[in-house]
């Protein structure tokens, strides 16, 4: 038999989802990526230093700060500029707000129709005002906090090399603390919710990829840590994460040493569950998230567990900033050449960028290892371990089934194809 | 409602700068206070949070009043849909303070009010504007500043309150009994000091002036709607219409309606629109009244400088720069202005400062008796330009002054006029000492004479009374160019003796000729005269004109207007037809100096030829 | 009578679907104007007749081509939603490179070209009844642009440039800091966003109507810049083939 899907819903991105079973046997089974390519980091060779945040934020509108905050650590890295206490703090509230807008848009827009049997959220505007208003306002927190500080939700305006050009005023901080705070009652409306949620059975381990190196629990750090293998700094990605490509798919995959692996927030909570908040912790523990998870369609409850973790980072980082005082810092001059790489967790996982500049200032070489391309294998080797159980049911629920599970991962298809690396001339390039 | 009435008094009361914050801080408690200070980095007029944000010394470049008298974006009404269609008025103004505006911009609120409170009183500014209490600050021009050139960096009144620098404290000055109250609610402490003496307000310096002051742009600009500099200005503008949004003035706009998301309700809003936008001036066949940039740019010229002025004598630019500094094509109004002034000076050297006080040079070309102390003068000139009989120019003797005369030849010659002047005062006696040769000043023609076009086809009947005949002569000389247009011209002259008659060998050439009658009479007795004794009424019998259709031109001292009115008009001389030379003391010429008023009629102006009808209800004229 | 609404999303980031999606504010009362009944991003299902579709990204290959000419013909309006559906976006670099130089950077020198070609604006292929610009899109203005539909107006966007946002909001002019602005040109609406949040104006809205050229590079000249380095500005958002006219 032949399962095909074609244009999977409530994903970023386009993609068919193609199964071909034989007496119960899986005999192919494949995320196809077709969307077509936009060739980012070949568009960015010649361009000036300070063109590169706002170029590469149009990969992906749901992680645009994301790769607006790698680029410019990249850019600074490879530049030789160091950032104020000031600026790390603004660019983790920001890369916070991002977290929080993604995540609770996957939980309530993508993945929540699947538990409550609806096509989407739309019909909940009278069914379940409640929670659809609870929803919302919690979105809007995690976007107006990237609206404060970035100056807009999607495409943030004020980051850039070497700081910020606009900063925060203090009253809107005071105003997100509060929002952040009163946010709880909502948290604890959408534990119940998940809580409810019946997921599919699936046991497959998988190698975990994430951040280390920061204070707590990963956003910013430099350094690459495997749940099955040992830690390396992220300048060395390359001895650990190999891109190829396939002929399914746009987009390339990637795989370690060991083969596939998981990065997003299954792989972080399994990665960094001591680093939680404890309120996060707890929430892990009451929705049955452990450290040892390895059910890929939890990935769900990770993510909120993660939204809890970064509401209250957030009200730290908040209350940080206006103790010290947010000031407006004079643009810091930057000048090539060059190159260095630098990641960051992206909602979805792993983002890496790394960047060559000349002695003018402009790219050389660019190249980007996107979450979404990183977990495709993964995808496929869950895929492949559930449609055995799965082929007992009607052909309509082992679909949903698969779709639940592509979906869990939060894919962004856009992101995946929209960064293609370009050989540095080194020939240290996966290209 | 606020007494916006200004003070009889001039109040001015002294108070530190910390009483003015606590003034801040105790008016924030019953009102929204505005006021310049800096948010994200960047100077703004806008709400102040904190009192201690106010800048009261901030250079000139935040929005003006404008921003909050007349908002961008203000509801008019509001509006219901579904069902019946029902509509709401708006809510009404926020009680406000507009704290330390510049004295331009309180000009400005005056130019809004000038044209906002005209005919219909715009209801929505007006709420604002009733709400809103002003409280100026003194402030340092910057380099695109030119309110020195319009009179806009002082302000006397328009305000309630105004904080002027003195040292390191304010004086306060009260402008309205609003200000005062105020005043005594938000900080008795300083309304109940001791007035002080009002400070010397030092005049304020500018970069950027006017070459030529602001009454002169109307006339300039009137004259240069064809200039090639609209087009100029408008190749390198970018129709941005940051000039007209940021200008203090300006107040265009639009209006359309903003529904509510759920199309169940909205309301009707204005928003600033610019005449610099393409389709401000969309007509509604298609097409656009200024279709290009060098209209639009001309256009906001002429509002600024011509059209409001013409209406409500003042420019309706206060020279606040804001303009050109946004401007990122450089268009500055004071380069553009002073340019035109530049190229109007060199093509008619004129309007220096006074120039219209400054006489042209005459030389004397006959200077002989006339007897009875009277002397002609013949004077030479560049040119003089065309003028009727009766009328004057003001000759000049320098270091003595200037003083007018009736001219007493006839009109014709372009480069010569003729006087006869008596020795009465110091500056005749200097004329009489004039030889041919001599230079004097000579400003004129001015004033109206007689409307000899109008005398054709008459009788004319001139009656004379001593040193009258000499602006008759003017007339008879006019007359007898053009003779046989007229019907029969007779003039009566008396004079006080036979050696007083003036023009002789004119007169005795007119009676040989027979062109004219002439019939003279001597006051008093004299052995010599053999002529009828008496004064010119009585010269006034006997005559066997066609009266109804003659015209008399009378000119004599003033009593005799009192005895030859009654007399013409009785023998059927409609007053219409009267010409009386009335001249006063024609000090200016230029219908200013107001010294040759009768009643309220400027002689120089209006005359020194009048018609008895026009003059008969004056009390000053005759029958005083 | 609510309008059936569908989201249709090409070659683009997806982030003004995500705008869309980010009107918390407003979504209860957009709920009420439209049925959404296509929306891959955030909907199952769909397929049917539609009063109205707004189409985000550019059109790549044919294969996108057919996509929206099925869209096109479901849909009684259509809406260019977005930078990259109206002028090509970012995109719109892609068009500057070899396509086969592109093709072999990423791919490998001599591999067979995948995806679809070069990246086209909505309008190249369908009519477009309505535009809403941007990159990403202005909520707001995406709200006036579904209302105006609504209640069968034609939407019409500002006429003028982004210079007058920025002065209404009174920020000192990109030009004063000796950099390149496009705001002189560009259609406003954005509110002044980039040069309020420190940065410039990059064009992202497209050119208004009526652009002011000469005066326009004559400023650029003044500051020292070159016809070049307008275009590569103006490049990063729009076509520019030509000259920015």
């Amino acid at each position: 038999m032949r399962l095909a899907i074609h244009h999977l819903t409530r994903i970023e991105g386009h993609a068919h989802l193609v199964v071909d079973a034989d007496r119960g046997e899986v005999t192919a089974c494949r995320l196809e990526i077709v969307e077509s390519p936009r060739f980012f980091e070949a568009i960015l060779v010649g361009r000036h230093h300070r063109d590169v945040a706002p170029l590469v934020s149009r990969i992906c509108g749901v992680c645009s700060n994301s790769h607006t905050l790698v680029s410019l650590a990249a850019t600074e890295a490879a530049l030789g500029v160091a950032v104020s206490e000031q600026t790390r703090d603004l660019r983790r509230l920001l890369a916070c707000g991002e977290i929080l807008q993604s995540h609770l848009l996957h939980l309530f827009f993508m993945a929540a129709p699947d538990y409550l049997d609806l096509d989407s959220i739309f019909p909940l505007d009278r069914r379940r005002r409640d929670l659809l208003t609870r929803a919302l306002r919690m979105k809007k927190v995690g976007n107006d906090l990237c609206r404060v500080v970035g100056g807009r939700p999607v495409h943030p305006v004020t980051p850039r090399v070497g700081g910020f050009s606009a900063v925060p005023e203090p009253a809107d901080l005071h105003g997100l603390r509060r929002r952040l705070v009163a946010m709880l009652p909502d948290l604890e409306a959408a534990v119940d919710l998940v809580g409810g949620f019946d997921f599919p059975r699936l046991d497959r381990p998988a190698e975990c990829l994430s951040l280390g190196g920061d204070d707590g629990y990963p956003l910013m750090g430099d350094r690459i840590v495997s749940s099955a293998g040992p830690e390396t700094p992220v300048g060395a990605y390359r001895e650990v994460i190999e891109e190829y490509l396939v002929d399914h798919a746009t987009a390339k995959f990637a795989r370690t040493p060991r083969g596939a692996y998981r990065v997003g927030p299954l792989a972080r909570t399994t990665n960094a569950f001591g680093a939680l908040t404890p309120m996060a912790a707890r929430v892990a523990d009451a929705l049955g998230l452990g450290p040892g998870a390895t059910n890929p369609y939890q990935t769900v409850v990770a993510r909120l567990v993660e939204t809890v973790h970064w509401v209250e980072e957030a009200i730290l980082l908040i209350d940080r900033l206006l103790i010290r005082g947010v000031v407006a810092e004079p643009p810091v001059e930057a000048s090539g050449p060059g190159r260095a790489v630098a990641a960051i967790e992206a909602p979805r996982g792993l983002l890496i960028h790394e960047y060559a500049y000349d002695d003018q200032g402009r790219v050389v070489a660019a190249d980007c290892v996107i979450p979404t391309a990183q977990n495709l294998a993964s995808v496929e080797a869950d895929l492949r371990a559930s449609v055995p159980g799965f082929l007992d049911l009607p052909r309509p629920e082992l679909a949903r089934r698969l779709e639940m599970l592509v979906r869990a991962y939060d894919p962004c298809v856009s992101c995946s194809t929209h960064l293609l690396s370009v050989s540095f001339e080194d020939g240290g390039g996966a290209g | 409602m606020a007494d916006r009435r200004v003070l009889p008094e001039p109040l001015w009361l002294p108070a530190t700068e910390v009483e003015i914050h606590r003034l801040v801080r105790a008016a924030m408690t019953a009102y929204e206070v505005v006021g310049a200070r800096e948010r994200r980095g960047r100077l703004t007029m806008d709400r102040l949070d904190d009192p201690s944000d106010l800048l009261l010394s901030y250079p000139p470049r935040v929005h003006s009043p404008k921003k909050f008298l007349f908002p961008n974006w203000e509801k008019l009404f509001r509006f219901r849909l579904g069902g019946r269609v029902q509509l709401e008025a708006e809510h009404t103004a926020v009680p406000r303070v507009l704290f330390g505006l510049h004295p331009c911009d309180l000009h400005a609120v005056r130019i809004l009010d000038d044209c906002l409170f005209d005919g219909q009183a715009d209801s929505a500014y007006r709420a604002k504007r009733e709400a809103s209490i002003l409280v100026g600050v003194d402030c340092e021009p910057d380099d695109h500043c030119f309110c020195t050139s319009l009179g806009t960096d002082r302000v006397a009144d328009g305000f309630d309150l105004f904080l002027h620098r003195d040292a390191d404290r304010y004086l306060v000055q009260v402008g309205t009994a609003r200000g005062r109250s105020f005043l005594e609610r938000f900080a008795p402490a300083v309304a109940a000091r001791q007035g002080a003496p009002p400070l010397p307000l030092q005049p304020k310096k500018t970069r950027k002036r006017l070459a030529r002051p602001a009454e002169a742009l109307v006339g300039l600009l009137e004259a240069g709607y064809e200039h090639p500099i609209w087009t100029e200005i408008g190749d390198r503008c970018l129709g941005c219409g940051t000039c007209t949004l940021l200008c203090p003035s300006c107040y265009c706009f639009t209006v359309e309606d903003r529904l509510h998301l759920d199309l169940e309700g909205g309301e009707r809003v204005r928003a600033w629109d610019s005449c610099q936008f393409d389709q401000f001036a969309q007509l509604s066949g298609g097409g656009e009244a200024r279709a290009n940039q060098a209209d639009r740019q001309r256009h906001r010229f002429f509002r600024k400088y011509k059209y409001l002025w013409e209406r409500y004598h003042r420019t309706a630019c206060v020279g606040c720069g804001r303009c050109s500094r946004e401007c990122l094509a450089g268009i500055d109004p004071v380069d553009v202005l002073n340019r035109l002034l530049a190229e109007q000076d060199e093509a008619a050297p004129a309007p220096a400062p006074g120039r219209e006080y400054q006489p042209d040079l005459a030389e004397v070309v006959v200077a002989e008796p006339l007897g009875a102390g009277v002397k002609r003068l013949r004077l030479r000139l560049p040119r003089v330009p065309a003028f009727a009989p009766g009328t004057f120019v003001s000759v000049s003797v320098f270091g003595l002054g200037e003083a007018p005369f009736t001219i007493a030849s006839g009109p014709g010659d372009d480069t010569h006029v003729e006087l006869a002047v008596r020795a009465a005062g110091n500056l005749s006696r200097a004329l009489h000492r004039l030889e041919p040769g001599d230079t004097v000043g000579v400003r004129g023609p001015f004033g109206n004479g007689f409307p000899v076009d109008e005398l054709a086809g008459q009788d004319v009947l001139l009656v004379a009374g001593g040193l009258g005949l000499v602006i008759l002569r003017s007339l008879l000389l006019a007359v007898l160019s053009r003779r046989r247009e007229f019907g029969r011209v007779v003039l009566l002259y008396g004079a006080a003796s036979p050696d007083a008659f003036l023009f002789r060998d004119d007169l005795r050439r007119w009676r040989q000729d027979g062109v004219i009658d002439v019939r003279l009479i001597v006051d008093g007795s004299d052995g010599g005269w053999c002529g009828p004794h008496g004064d010119v009424t009585r010269l006034l019998r006997n005559l066997d004109l066609d009266f109804p259709r003659t015209v008399a031109a009378v000119s004599g001292p003033a009593d005799m207007y009192r005895f030859t009115n009654p007399l013409l008009t009785g023998l059927g001389i409609s007053p219409e037809r009267i010409f009386l030379n009335l001249e006063r003391r024609m000090k200016c010429g230029l219908g200013k100096c107001g010294k040759c008023r009768i009643n309220d009629l400027c002689v120089c102006e209006e005359g020194p030829v009048l018609r008895y009808s026009q003059v008969r209800h004056l009390r000053e004229a005759v029958e005083r | 009578m609510k309008l059936r609404a569908g989201f249709f999303d090409f070659t683009g980031c997806e982030g003004c679907q995500l705008t869309v999606l980010n009107l918390e504010d407003a979504f209860f009362d957009l709920a009420g104007l439209i049925d959404v009944v296509e929306f891959r991003e955030v909907l199952t299902g769909g397929g049917g007749p539609l009063d109205v579709a707004f189409v985000e990204g550019s059109i790549c290959g044919p294969h996108e081509e057919a996509r929206l000419k099925d869209v096109r013909r479901r849909s009684r309006l259509l809406v260019a939603l977005g930078a990259c559906a109206d002028t090509t976006g970012v995109n719109a670099l892609a068009r500057f490179r070899d396509p086969e130089d592109l093709n072999g950077r990423v791919y490998g020198p001599g591999a067979p070209p995948r995806g679809g070609g070069r990246p086209k604006p909505v309008s190249a292929v369908v009519p477009v009844d309505a535009r809403v610009p941007g990159c990403p899109v202005d909520g707001g203005e995406f709200l006036q642009v579904l209302q105006a539909l609504a209640v069968g107006r034609a939407p019409n966007l500002p006429g003028h440039a982004v210079c007058v946002e920025c002065k209404l909001a009174e920020l000192p002019c990109v030009f004063d800091r000796g950099e390149v602005c496009l705001g002189p040109i560009v259609r406003a609406g954005c509110g002044a966003r980039c040069p309020e949040g420190g940065d410039r104006c990059r064009g992202c809205r497209g050119l208004v109507d009526n652009p002011r050229s000469t005066p326009y590079y004559r400023i650029l000249e003044d500051h020292g810049l070159t016809e070049d380095d307008v275009l590569a500005e103006f490049r990063l958002f729009n076509l520019g083939e030509g000259k920015v006219r």
